[in-house]
């Protein structure tokens, strides 16, 4: 299998099949993390879409010194942004939570069985609809911690702030989802 | 009963990446603390629920996209001959910048007359230049000595001869004058020379025997 250094210079040199081997090789992790972050398809195909161009409009820039697979995720992360604030300015619809907190997926339930592999894509929905209630800051933290497993350090460099905020975010936004999944807006604060 | 370090405890137990040492030192607190460990409680189930997140596939799209639209207007590999042709302009500064510092170095001249114009490199030009004002600053100092003479003799003549007398009287005094300030000068010269009479003798002493040691054995 091709190193993604031979890929990027074979794509920097024109070559398309290259380019398009790079992108098979991510797009799966940046397709799930734009859909995470956005709460449908065709934002985040859009998502997905954007991150790549801007990827490959840079891929000149890259210089190797850290691995592709970060400085992918930081263009990633960039558009994220970029995107949250275009939201702001116009919001989206509420996706709205299900009623029973009963169909929300929790960490015992595995996907093994033919029925929970059925169930997949509600679950996935509820996280999805979960997260969306959340700021786009405190989801974007959650996605650079769980699901990308970046270090606080990794992630205050990128974000621009302190480890110690970084992980402040970080527990806030774990709070207030719990506290959706509870069926409550905020959590009481501590006595 | 709350603990401030709540935040950071949270954080570090969720963190994947944490050092042994500070896995350490977070079990430690965690052992003693009991509100940290009920916020750990707490907050598991929901980053549980997070990891459980089915991974989609990707729904067909262009993978060529990008190319397609950045090619479109910029090819990635091909800029030097688009910047060659659009970015023409950018380059005309720097080449009249270029064209004028060698017109200075090479102190190129251009001299335009009646009989057309010649492009000069060099300082040939200037040292021609020179050598003519030279020649134009001759001309004009023999012209002037040429009429102080003839403005002198025809002073002279208009004087007469008490004139004349007066100037030779005057070339006496000067010369009287002379001769006056070289005797003074020789009297000072001679009474210095007195003055350091003993010093001089001095001197000759040390010398002698600084001589008188050298020659020792």
């Amino acid at each position: 299998m091709d190193h993604d250094s031979e890929l990027i210079a074979n794509a920097l040199n024109g070559s398309l099949p290259a380019w398009e081997a790079l992108v098979r090789r991510y797009e799966g992790r940046v397709y799930n993390y734009s859909l995470r972050l956005t709460g449908n398809r065709d934002d985040a195909q859009d998502l997905m879409q954007d991150v790549f161009l801007g990827v490959y409009r840079n891929l000149e820039r890259f210089r190797g010194e850290s691995q592709f697979v970060s400085w992918l995720f930081r263009i990633a992360h960039n558009k994220a942004v970029d995107l949250a604030r275009r939201r702001s300015a116009s919001p989206v619809k509420d996706q709205g939570l299900p009623d029973d907190p009963d169909a929300w997926p929790d960490a015992h339930r595995t996907a093994e069985g033919p029925q929970e592999l059925a169930l997949a894509g509600e679950k996935n929905a509820v996280i999805q609809a979960l997260l969306q209630a959340l700021t786009s800051e405190q989801r974007l933290i959650l996605e650079l911690k769980v699901f990308q497993s970046m270090t606080f350090d990794e992630i205050a460099m990128m974000q621009d702030i302190s480890a110690n905020t970084a992980k402040t975010r970080f527990y806030a936004a774990l709070r207030k989802l719990r506290a959706l999944m509870e069926g409550h807006h905020e959590l009481s604060p501590d006595p | 009963m709350s603990c401030h370090q709540t935040p950071e405890i949270v954080a570090d137990y969720f963190d994947q990446q944490l050092s042994p040492q500070a896995r350490q030192a977070l079990q430690q607190h965690l052992s003693d603390c009991q509100h940290c460990r009920a916020e750990i409680a707490l907050l598991e189930p929901a980053r549980g629920m997070l990891l459980s997140w089915q991974q989609q596939s990707v729904p067909d799209w262009d993978r060529g996209h990008g190319p397609a639209l950045h090619n479109h207007r910029q090819p990635l590999r091909k800029r030097p001959s688009r910047a060659a042709w659009r970015d023409v302009g950018r380059w005309i500064p720097l080449a009249a910048s270029l064209i004028l510092s060698v017109a200075v170095l090479t102190q190129t001249r251009l001299d335009v007359s009646e009989q057309g114009w010649q492009l000069s490199f060099g300082n040939s030009a200037a040292e021609r230049q020179l050598a003519q004002l030279d020649v134009y600053l001759a001309e004009q100092a023999r012209i002037q000595r040429q009429q102080n003479q003839a403005l002198l003799q025809t002073a002279l003549q208009e004087f007469g001869d008490s004139t004349a007398d007066n100037l030779y009287q005057l070339a006496d005094w000067f010369e009287q004058q002379r001769e006056l300030d070289i005797r003074r000068m020789e009297a000072g010269f001679q009474q210095m020379l007195d003055r350091d009479y003993q010093t001089v003798n001095s001197v000759q002493q040390l010398a002698s025997f600084v001589q008188y040691q050298n020659e020792q054995p």
